[in-house]
């Protein structure tokens, strides 16, 4: 059997007196679209944030692609696409000069697929990141997370910034494109009808504890074909804020 | 809470109600700590090194209020838009009652502020200062320093530019003023107007701020900008791109600063008056100085994260999340402070040969410089003013970096222990010096004993560098080869510091010892090592 992308065992964090993660055990296999479901504040981003290595695991232990993210960053982050709920782009930055910055930091880079992406997100080269709306800075951000063909795709809250032709469009494609090239997309939201639509996997997050996580058809299948709305609700217990 | 006035005032006041407790302290302090450094009953003169220690809390609460009342706190001070809160915007008051409330509680402040600084300074230091016009002058520069970061600018960096150079412009009037000992009448009939006239000007651009009105300037460079997004060349290495981000966002800053203030301090040589040669030296030793007084004000930025960023102190996830070393994260800043203070002393060096020669104050130097080569001979001459350069040059650069190990770790705590920690030594260095200056005892211990200084000084570096350096290899940041070709040439620096020293100074009053351990403390070492465990530390929480 492959070796996991993502492999996650008995993973917890404490911020002060919160638990923010509690006994994590996540293994996801190569060359699917997975979603990450959870009310806000459930543990969602923290998860993320391990697996980029920008957290270090209290307790258990975090490998991507056989790695310890902390020990290997470069290792491990030239090998992954990451969209940040925080669109922290430099606003000083103009958009060929994100692109360009950003080349330099991966071998895998294509410029060919770099420019089809700007042009299908209409992005104007001479455009300043700080006059961009909400939508065009996540646009520019899913830019350079695609545009070196990571093999991990990892997308923090994508909904929160991205505007719903975007996400109904494009994004929806992008990330069957790259599940279907044998690659791997770890997505996170609170937009459950949006993860329905593409995610092969869902991971159910209360608490920093996982409630549930397998293929989407099984966790259907196994709920009298209710939707993920309901779901959520029944094993949660929460409304879907 | 009513209306907007006591709105503003909770505002302001409620998350700084510690400050009236901490003047109190400080009020305290000064009246147990004067009789006990000084003696009962002595007198403070300005040359007191104790006056350090009501000085630095004093200009530090002024520089804090100066960013709290003009929310200079609050975002990116070289952006072209307004600086001022746009979430006030939609509050249901007028605009001229949102510029209103920040400038009376700022005048407020800064006036509590003088009249504390003036009981302080006649009790207890017995100090006799002006009444009024330094209160005011206060004031005044907050009211403009307000309107500055308040109105929206057609260029980027121009409300840094125009802040600098009009306060500057501003403090020099009246510093000549002082010099020609104008009255303090006359300083107070030159500075009230400036008030109400303030005060019209902002709430012109708080106005101006509210209507999303934010000029562009750009159409001259626009073509060659858009010529420029068509025309850009790969970079070389991710360590060129690295540091061609750190140079675009701190780079420039220092550079900039030093050729705003230089020409006002040239100025000061072609002012009437001050022909002496003393005076000549003072402003050559005030221009020096410059680059390491404005990179003292530019190295807090140089280990900011993204003002915009969730995290004020940590890592930007977009910097965080790409795949380069910590280390390489750490020599692309060090690299861009290394540009940033050559383009900073490049301007030193070309404007000193013409602001001393047009004002012909160059005869003084040049005289100095020629008894200084007869003295010394030309070769040693030659190599002190290398030296002297070199060290101003490294300490400018010192200065950009040597806190990246407090800046980068990221810790909101160490943080601001640290500044706690640094405002108190100023604090108190000065009344140390004064004490020790002024005790024959202490002086007679000192000149038996004064090598022991340096010794443990050295003996601290040695320790730290050796922890560092254990850290840094079992981190994995550094590999043991580099840590050894580090050592190596570090210690190869401080072996040709060393024979310098002893080659200039060949003499038998000090011992050879002690330019090694000069030469090791000289040499940056602990600091910049511990740098990337820092950054490290704070990427990876």
């Amino acid at each position: 059997m492959a070796e996991p992308v993502i492999s996650i065992a008995n993973l917890s964090r404490r911020f002060g007196e919160k638990i923010a993660l509690n006994s994590v055990d996540l293994a996801m296999p190569r060359g699917a679209v997975y979603g990450l479901v959870g009310a806000n504040g459930a543990g969602k981003t923290t998860l993320i944030k391990h697996i980029l290595g920008l957290l270090q695991a209290e307790s258990g232990s975090v490998r991507i692609f056989g790695l310890d993210p902390v020990a290997e960053p470069v290792s491990v982050l030239s090998r992954i696409g990451y969209l940040s709920e925080e669109n922290d782009l430099p606003g000083w930055m103009r958009v060929d000069e994100l692109i360009r910055y950003s080349r330099a930091f991966y071998k895998n880079w294509d410029d060919a697929y770099a420019e089809e992406l700007r042009q299908r997100f209409a992005l104007d080269p001479a455009a300043k990141i700080k006059t961009l709306s909400k939508g065009q800075k996540s646009r520019a951000g899913l830019l350079i997370a695609l545009a070196y063909r990571p093999e991990l795709l990892v997308l923090d809250e994508p909904s929160s910034g991205l505007d719903p032709i975007v996400r109904r469009d494009i994004l929806g494609a992008v990330m069957r494109t790259i599940a279907d090239e044998g690659r791997t997309v770890l997505f996170s939201s609170h937009l459950l009808d949006e993860v329905e639509q593409v995610a092969d996997h869902v991971t159910m997050i209360r608490q920093g504890s996982i409630v549930m996580s397998a293929p989407l058809d099984d966790i259907k299948a196994s709920h009298s074909g209710r939707s993920l709305d309901e779901i959520f609700v029944s094993l949660v217990g929460a409304p879907n804020t | 809470m009513q209306s907007a006035a006591a709105a503003f005032a909770w505002e302001f006041g409620w998350p700084r109600r510690w400050i009236p407790v901490a003047i109190g302290v400080y009020l305290v302090a000064h009246g147990l700590l004067k009789p006990l450094l000084l003696g009962s009953g002595a007198t403070v003169d300005l040359g007191d090194g104790y006056i350090a220690f009501a000085l630095v809390p004093f200009s530090f609460t002024f520089m804090y209020f100066i960013a709290v009342f003009s929310f200079g706190l609050n975002g990116d001070l070289a952006a072209r838009q307004s600086i001022f809160p746009s979430r006030l915007f939609t509050l249901p008051v007028s605009s001229a009652e949102l510029a209103r409330w920040p400038m009376v509680y700022g005048l407020a402040a800064m006036s509590m502020l003088w009249v504390i600084a003036r009981i302080a300074a006649w009790w207890p230091l017995a100090l006799d200062l002006p009444i009024v016009w330094p209160g005011m002058m206060m004031a005044v520069v907050l009211a403009w320093t307000q309107v500055f970061m308040w109105m929206p600018y057609g260029f980027r960096g121009l409300r840094v530019a125009l802040a600098v150079t009009v306060l500057i412009a501003l403090d020099t009037l009246v510093i000549l003023a002082i010099n020609y000992k104008t009255s303090e009448a006359a300083l107070v009939a030159f500075l009230a107007p400036q008030l109400p006239l303030a005060y019209f000007c902002a709430c012109l651009v708080v106005a101006r701020a509210r209507r999303g009105v934010v000029p562009d300037w750009h159409m001259f460079s626009r073509a060659r900008r858009d010529e420029a997004a068509t025309s850009l060349s790969p970079f070389r290495s991710m360590a060129a791109a690295q540091v061609w981000f750190e140079w675009r966002r701190n780079g420039r800053s220092l550079p900039v600063l030093v050729a705003l203030v230089l020409p006002f301090e040239l100025f000061m040589l072609f002012v009437g008056g001050f022909g002496s040669a003393g005076f000549v030296f003072e402003v050559l030793i005030a221009v020096l100085f410059t680059p390491i007084a404005m990179a003292g004000f530019t190295a807090a930025t140089v280990s900011k994260a993204n003002p915009f960023a969730r995290d004020p102190y940590g890592v930007t996830p977009f910097t965080a999340t790409k795949p380069i070393t910590s280390v390489a994260l750490i020599a692309a800043k060090l690299k861009m402070a290394m540009w940033s203070t050559f383009a900073a002393w490049v301007l030193i060096l070309l404007f000193i040969p013409i602001g001393f020669s047009w004002s012909g104050a160059d005869a003084v130097l040049i005289e100095w410089w020629r008894s200084f080569v007869d003295q010394v001979g030309m070769p040693r001459a030659v190599v002190a003013a290398v030296l002297v350069l070199g060290g101003l040059m490294l300490g400018t650069w010192m200065m950009l970096v040597q806190s990246l190990f407090v800046g980068l770790a990221g810790r909101e705590w160490l943080i601001k222990t640290s500044g706690f920690a640094g405002l108190v030594f100023l604090m108190v260095i000065g009344p140390i010096f004064e004490s020790i200056v002024e005790s024959t005892a202490a002086l007679r211990w000192l000149w038996n004993y004064w090598g022991l200084f340096p010794a443990i000084l050295v003996v601290l570096k040695v320790t730290a560098a050796i922890v560092i350096a254990r850290r840094l290899s079992r981190s994995g940041l550094i590999g043991d080869r580099a840590i050894v070709a580090g050592a190596a040439s570090w210690a190869a620096s401080v072996f040709v510091l060393y024979g310098v020293f002893v080659w200039w100074a060949d003499t038998s009053l000090l011992p050879r010892y002690l330019f090694l351990l000069i030469a090791i403390l000289a040499v940056p070492l602990v600091r910049i090592s511990a740098a990337p465990l820092a950054l490290d530390w704070n990427r990876h929480r």
